[in-house]
């Protein structure tokens, strides 16, 4: 592609996000707390004066001042930067998750929608076999094991096991109903090889859902770190939310000895998460099918 | 009719049971693998990480526990052979002695604490689907009120969290800000019999753990589901159609809208029960509730893995046999169903 190219489409998806920004205000609010919640974890959390993984770098339990904004831990750490470090490493492992899961869902359901047949049904038994194990069990024995070898985008790759399935199913659902309409036959009679007809006619229309389907993918795998975490099994030596909420709260007691600042922060950065992505996607795909609404 | 009616019946059930024991099959498989795959031998790496902690463990338990773990995740021997000898670990529920408390069996641990979790997850989800569909359904169709403009905007706040961060929520706010509830465990009394006052210490114990389920559950998909599905079935013609004719709106709530919602919003909370079952074990291990979450995180605390397998092998049946009743229960509610 040439550079005329690329800067269109940059062009158009500008314009696309700032008529979606001023028409809506669910996507209005949750994009704005995006953007902020982005610039703490990726740019803020660089700018940090300690090392956030080290212990006792700063005396402990000291409640919020204007010294440490969100006060210091049992553990010696400065909560407020360790809280940068932890929304994005987080992050990481969410992004890593929705770039796997979401394409490999993506990839499947079209498979399985347009070739039909055997195939179809072998891919969607094993869909429905992932659907229904309880993905939290399964992620457990693994990481179980695992647990010394993990990392940042390792985690996420392991979380996205459990979270293609549903987007595969809605593709698939998405693709038979549209391989019906008039369009699509008109362009296979007229000769286009079924490649092209997927990638001209077909994603268009599955664009959209993709980017809803990413974002909430995002929410399952942060809320899942946090799970995992809770239970002692994410990246202890590093700074996650869940980590976060692992040493606060089942190491250090905060909530028994009353350091509520510390519980508190990765508890409240993880909703705002939650709800800042729940929004933008709820934003989107009302832009995008406006008759749901 | 009845005779050919109950061929069809049959012919369900076979069906629904037959996907039922292929998925069990293929979800411990895939589990089976996922640790076969990995590059290390864990095994050595599980006892190894056991002694080092310096733990004190009887000498015997842990020739058991290494035989045990060597047969349920087939190190070494050929794949096949100790693919058959997992696999008769899993069916016949044998997972050897536990090592948390040594030498009762991993599997009687599960069973002496499932009750706890069946019930404070039975009755939580029923009040949560109750209670989130009746609201849905009452704001979609009396939309333009207040109530139903705040209700939305709390279902979108409570939606996307896991349940876990609600329980914490909960806990800083209602067991350490204002503490009104206790931090945790499941009961404060000596048992002695069954009495009247050992039943309300109970309930109040898992009163807040309930009340995270409930939350969540209620407000969160219940509500924002069959809010969308009644303003979908106020579109149809058979709406328009009641209200021309003057039936009372009452009526046409329970008799049109509530019962065409019922449906689909079955099917959803048969696939959302893994998803409820996960959250409730984690849930379980925030509020130090006796259940079988309590137990998972005890396991992986202290490193046993029978009691682990146990663990999740029981989760992954009792989800799928919830999934499995509630296809059985489908045709009762959908006449359009009937046993195809």
């Amino acid at each position: 592609m040439s550079k005329a190219k690329y800067l269109g489409i940059i062009k158009k998806a500008y314009n696309a996000t700032r008529n979606i920004y001023v028409s809506k205000i669910k996507f209005r609010m949750g994009f704005t707390l995006l953007i902020v919640i982005l610039l703490l974890g990726f740019v803020v959390s660089f700018f940090a004066p300690m090392n956030t993984r080290t212990w006792y770098t700063v005396p402990k339990d000291l409640p919020p001042s204007t010294e440490h904004l969100l006060g210091t831990s049992t553990m010696g750490r400065d909560v407020f930067w360790e809280l940068c470090a932890s929304i994005r490493n987080s992050m990481i492992i969410a992004l890593m998750t929705a770039l796997i899961a979401s394409h490999v869902g993506l990839f499947i359901g079209l498979v399985a929608g347009i070739r039909g047949g055997i195939l179809d049904r072998i891919l969607m038994f094993m869909t429905d076999t992932f659907i229904i194990i309880p993905g939290l069990p399964l992620l457990i024995v693994v990481l179980t094991v695992l647990k010394q070898w993990m990392t940042l985008p390792l985690l996420g790759a392991l979380i996205s096991i459990v979270s293609w399935p549903w987007p595969a199913r809605q593709v698939r659902a998405m693709v038979l109903s549209l391989r019906e309409r008039t369009f699509i036959y008109t362009a296979m009679l007229s000769g286009m090889g079924m490649v092209k007809v997927l990638l001209r006619e077909i994603m268009p229309y599955l664009l959209g859902w993709h980017l809803i389907n990413f974002t909430n993918t995002i929410i399952f795998a942060i809320g899942m770190e946090t799970g995992l975490g809770i239970l002692g099994l994410s990246i202890l030596g590093d700074n996650t939310l869940g980590v976060m909420i692992y040493w606060a709260l089942n190491q250090f007691f905060a909530l028994f000895r009353g350091i509520l600042w510390w519980i508190a922060a990765p508890i409240a950065a993880s909703t705002f998460i939650f709800v800042a992505f729940y929004l933008t996607s709820m934003g989107l795909s009302e832009y995008l099918h406006p008759r749901v609404r | 009719m009845a005779p050919k009616i109950s061929k069809h019946l049959i012919k369900y059930i076979g069906v629904r049971t037959v996907i039922y024991l292929a998925t069990i099959f293929s979800g411990v498989t895939i589990t089976f693998f996922l640790v076969k795959a990995m590059p290390v031998n864990a095994i050595e790496n599980i006892l190894f990480s056991i002694t080092q902690v310096g733990q004190v463990y009887d000498p015997e338990a842990l020739i058991l526990l290494r035989k045990t773990l060597y047969e349920i995740f087939g190190v070494g021997g050929n794949p096949l052979e100790s693919y058959v000898l997992f696999l008769r670990r899993v069916f016949t529920f044998d997972f050897g002695p536990s090592i948390i408390s040594y030498p009762t069996p991993a599997r009687e641990l599960v069973f002496r604490r499932l009750p706890w979790t069946i019930s404070l997850l039975s009755v939580s989800t029923l009040i949560s689907w109750i209670v989130g569909n009746l609201l849905g359904v009452l704001a979609g169709y009396l939309r333009d009120r207040k109530f139903a403009k705040v209700l939305e905007a709390v279902a979108i706040t409570l939606y996307p969290m896991p349940y876990y961060i609600m329980a914490l929520i909960l806990l800083i706010f209602f067991a350490v800000i204002i503490p009104i509830f206790p931090l945790g465990g499941g009961i404060s009394v000596i048992v002695e019999s069954l009495t009247l006052e050992v039943i309300l210490n109970m309930i109040w114990h898992s009163l807040l753990p309930a009340l995270s389920l409930i939350l969540i559950g209620a407000l969160g998909w219940s509500f924002l589901s069959s809010r969308t599905l009644t303003l979908e079935t106020l579109t149809e013609d058979y709406i328009s159609y009641a209200e021309v004719r003057g039936l009372p709106g009452n009526h046409v709530l329970r008799r049109y809208i509530l019962r065409n919602i019922l449906v689909p919003q079955m099917t959803v909370l048969g696939l959302g029960l893994g998803g409820i079952f996960s959250g409730a074990l984690l849930t379980e291990v925030l509020f130090a509730y006796p259940g079988v979450g309590g137990l998972l995180y005890y396991a992986i605390f202290s490193g046993d893995l029978n009691t682990l397998m146990a663990v999740v092998f029981t989760a992954m049946i009792a989800v799928a046999t919830a999934t499995y009743l509630l296809d059985l229960l489908y045709p009762l509610i959908d006449p359009r169903v009937r046993y195809r």
